[in-house]
């Protein structure tokens, strides 16, 4: 695994130049990367990225009373949800994806996962909170065009130079989703 | 096209022969809309979404949206979600607890019972004189089936049950627990719709006992979804006693499911959830359980089936519902209800929404490929030069018995074994009855 994070920056001009990246810095060429390997298909690199207890969640989002925005959300570990996903789940879906024969992705989708507005809202010696916007962009086959946009929070653990992820959940901007299939990871 | 029949070439059932056009033609939906869901008992939910008095929910009776509650008195009520004044939806919320319904236009407010309560200017508007009884909330008929709630707005429509007809037999054992209790399941809370750009009959005909398609499901079978630790998608897999495959069609209501009948009404149980011993202890008690309470009738695992016109259901460990709502020729919204054994330990009620999530809807494993597939056949349905060739339900033909092979299948069950279009020639000759509105006149006159 190898990120801009981790690129000798010594023959761009010294130190002086590029400057130490802060933390958030750190967090963002992370989800940049990721992002990167996601529009690659590199999924097993991608799967790589999650710790071996990582949790990957997205609810159903649903329409409630203003003064019941709990609700909004279906609940984790109790309701229904677009993904309630462990690594071995997750890696059955790489599998699926990468044999050639999962029609609802051959051939792939062309992506353009966009990471944005990251902020750390936690940060301890072993773990990171982060949220950050995402817009994902699928344009399968010839004109079916997918728009997802929405709220994600991880939690990051350090690995070496770079980040693991730990859990990820994903708050999806849309209650009836609008398109057919959710076929791509976000 | 004549706008109260429809030609009797576009849809030949018996030589197993469909046009492309039913699925692309804006003038033949619009009779659907009022022919076939008009006209049908429709599925709009499940009691244990609405527990408690003033609960409520949005959910869709065809294309009509209705709001259901568990009004002040206990009764589940169906009513159009439209305010009697302008047409707005009274309801607003996927689900809640409400004693009354405010139009946020003009201010018209209902009870969850549907009665007109509310009326700003009652006196100096209206004299005091509106007809509240006549201006309440449009009500729907309601019937209540082992937990499922079902709904028309037709007042001609015969009894729910009379429509069911022999389908009752695999409609309640839908509707039983693993052990054969019946009213056994709840609803996993969290609805899931999404939007196919395919015409509704697709999926409902796919659903009916498209036993042929295994090659869409190549990819998860390689992979691996069942909980038996075997490969492949089905749990009953796991079970190796000799059984029939047979898909049980029920033509005077458009109905069918396809089943596995075994041979042996006293079976053991073999582990088909052995990954979770917890899981799998709780179907071996289950499996004895059903044998004892069932009899002979235990000999069916009921796999999966339609309930005429937008139902689909799938059992044998993965409880779902699933409804197609029309809402153009070319554009279907689909719902999707998850269920698990309402007395099941926690452990099992977990396991079972983690198979179901991983199964079904745009992120399931296994339907991902179907609606892939339902979206594709969209294209070939809108072609001008396809119309040249029928689509081709002939598959396995002439071959069906009725009640057979065992009578308790219900005189009015018309069965073909095995790998068959058997049941959408069923399907697609109910449909093209009701589409007939002549037809459809005598029906309802009988």
């Amino acid at each position: 695994m190898s990120s801009a994070s981790t690129i000798d920056t010594a023959n761009l001009g010294g130190e002086d130049a590029v400057a130490v990246p802060t933390l958030k810095e750190r967090v963002e060429d992370f989800l940049s990367y990721e992002c990167e390997l996601l529009d690659e298909r590199r999924f097993d690199e991608w799967l790589e990225l999650f710790t071996e207890d990582a949790r990957y969640w997205m609810p159903l989002a649903r329409n409630v009373e203003h003064n019941n925005l709990g609700a909004e959300y279906s609940r984790e570990q109790q309701d229904a949800a677009w993904f309630d996903e462990d690594k071995k789940t997750l890696l059955q879906r790489v599998m699926q994806l990468k044999g050639g024969d999962h029609w609802a992705e051959e051939p792939f989708s062309r992506t353009s996962h966009i990471t944005t507005n990251t902020r750390i809202q936690e940060a301890s010696e072993t773990e990171l909170t982060v949220s950050s916007r995402f817009i994902v962009y699928v344009n399968r086959r010839e004109g079916e065009v997918r728009l997802f946009v929405g709220k994600r929070i991880d939690v990051l653990r350090p690995a070496g130079a770079t980040f693991q992820i730990a859990k990820r959940s994903i708050f999806l901007d849309q209650s009836k989703l609008l398109f057919k299939n959710l076929t791509t990871f976000f | 096209m004549d706008s109260d029949t429809i030609d009797g070439r576009l849809v030949d059932a018996e030589a197993g022969l469909i046009d492309r056009r039913i699925f692309a033609d804006q003038d033949i939906f619009d009779q659907e809309i009022k022919q076939v869901f008009g006209k049908s008992w429709l599925f709009v939910g499940h009691e244990s979404q609405i527990p408690n008095k003033g609960d409520f929910f949005t959910s869709q009776a065809g294309r009509d949206a209705v709001v259901v509650t568990r009004d002040s008195e206990g009764e589940v009520r169906v009513m159009l979600n439209m305010c009697t004044h302008r047409g707005m939806p009274v309801c607003r919320y996927d689900k809640g607890n409400a004693k009354r319904f405010t139009c946020p236009y003009h201010g018209w407010t209902f009870a969850n019972t549907g009665d007109l309560t509310g009326l700003p200017l009652s006196s100096e508007g209206y004299g005091g004189q509106l007809d509240r009884k006549k201006w309440g909330l449009i009500q729907a008929r309601v019937t209540l089936y082992y937990g499922s709630i079902w709904a028309t707005f037709d007042e001609n429509v015969p009894p729910f049950e009379e429509t069911l007809g022999d389908m009752a037999l695999m409609l309640r054992d839908f509707m039983q627990g693993p052990d054969g209790e019946d009213d056994g399941l709840e609803v996993i809370d969290g609805i899931l719709k999404f939007e196919i750009h395919s015409n509704w009959k697709f999926g409902a005909e796919n659903n009916a006992g498209d036993l042929y398609h295994d090659v869409s499901h190549n990819s998860v079978q390689r992979v691996g979804l069942a909980l038996s630790g075997l490969r492949g998608r089905h749990v009953w897999a796991a079970d190796k006693h000799k059984f029939r495959t047979l898909n049980v069609a029920y033509p005077a209501g458009g109905h069918a499911a396809r089943v596995n009948l075994y041979d042996d009404e006293q079976r053991e149980y073999h582990p088909q959830w052995a990954i979770v011993p917890e899981v799998d202890d709780y179907f071996r008690a289950a499996h004895y359980a059903r044998q004892e309470r069932l009899g002979e009738k235990a000999r069916l695992l009921n796999r999966g089936g339609i309930i005429f016109p937008n139902i689909a259901y799938n059992s044998a460990g993965r409880w779902q519902i699933t409804m197609w709502v029309p809402r153009a020729p070319n554009r279907t919204e689909v719902w999707k209800w998850y269920f698990v054994p309402k007395n099941a330990p926690q452990k099992v009620k977990d396991t079972l929404r983690h198979y179901l999530l991983r199964y079904g809807g745009p992120s399931g494993m296994v339907e991902q490929d179907d609606i892939e597939n339902w979206a594709s056949a969209q294209v070939g349905a809108e072609t001008a030069a396809g119309n040249r060739l029928p689509m081709n339900y002939t598959l396995h033909m002439g071959q069906a018995q009725w009640a057979w092979p065992e009578p308790w299948l219900g005189e009015g069950a018309y069965v073909d074994e095995g790998v068959s279009e058997h049941a959408q020639r069923v399907f697609y000759g109910h449909w093209a009855q009701k589409m007939d509105a002549q037809a459809g006149e005598q029906e309802a006159g009988q």
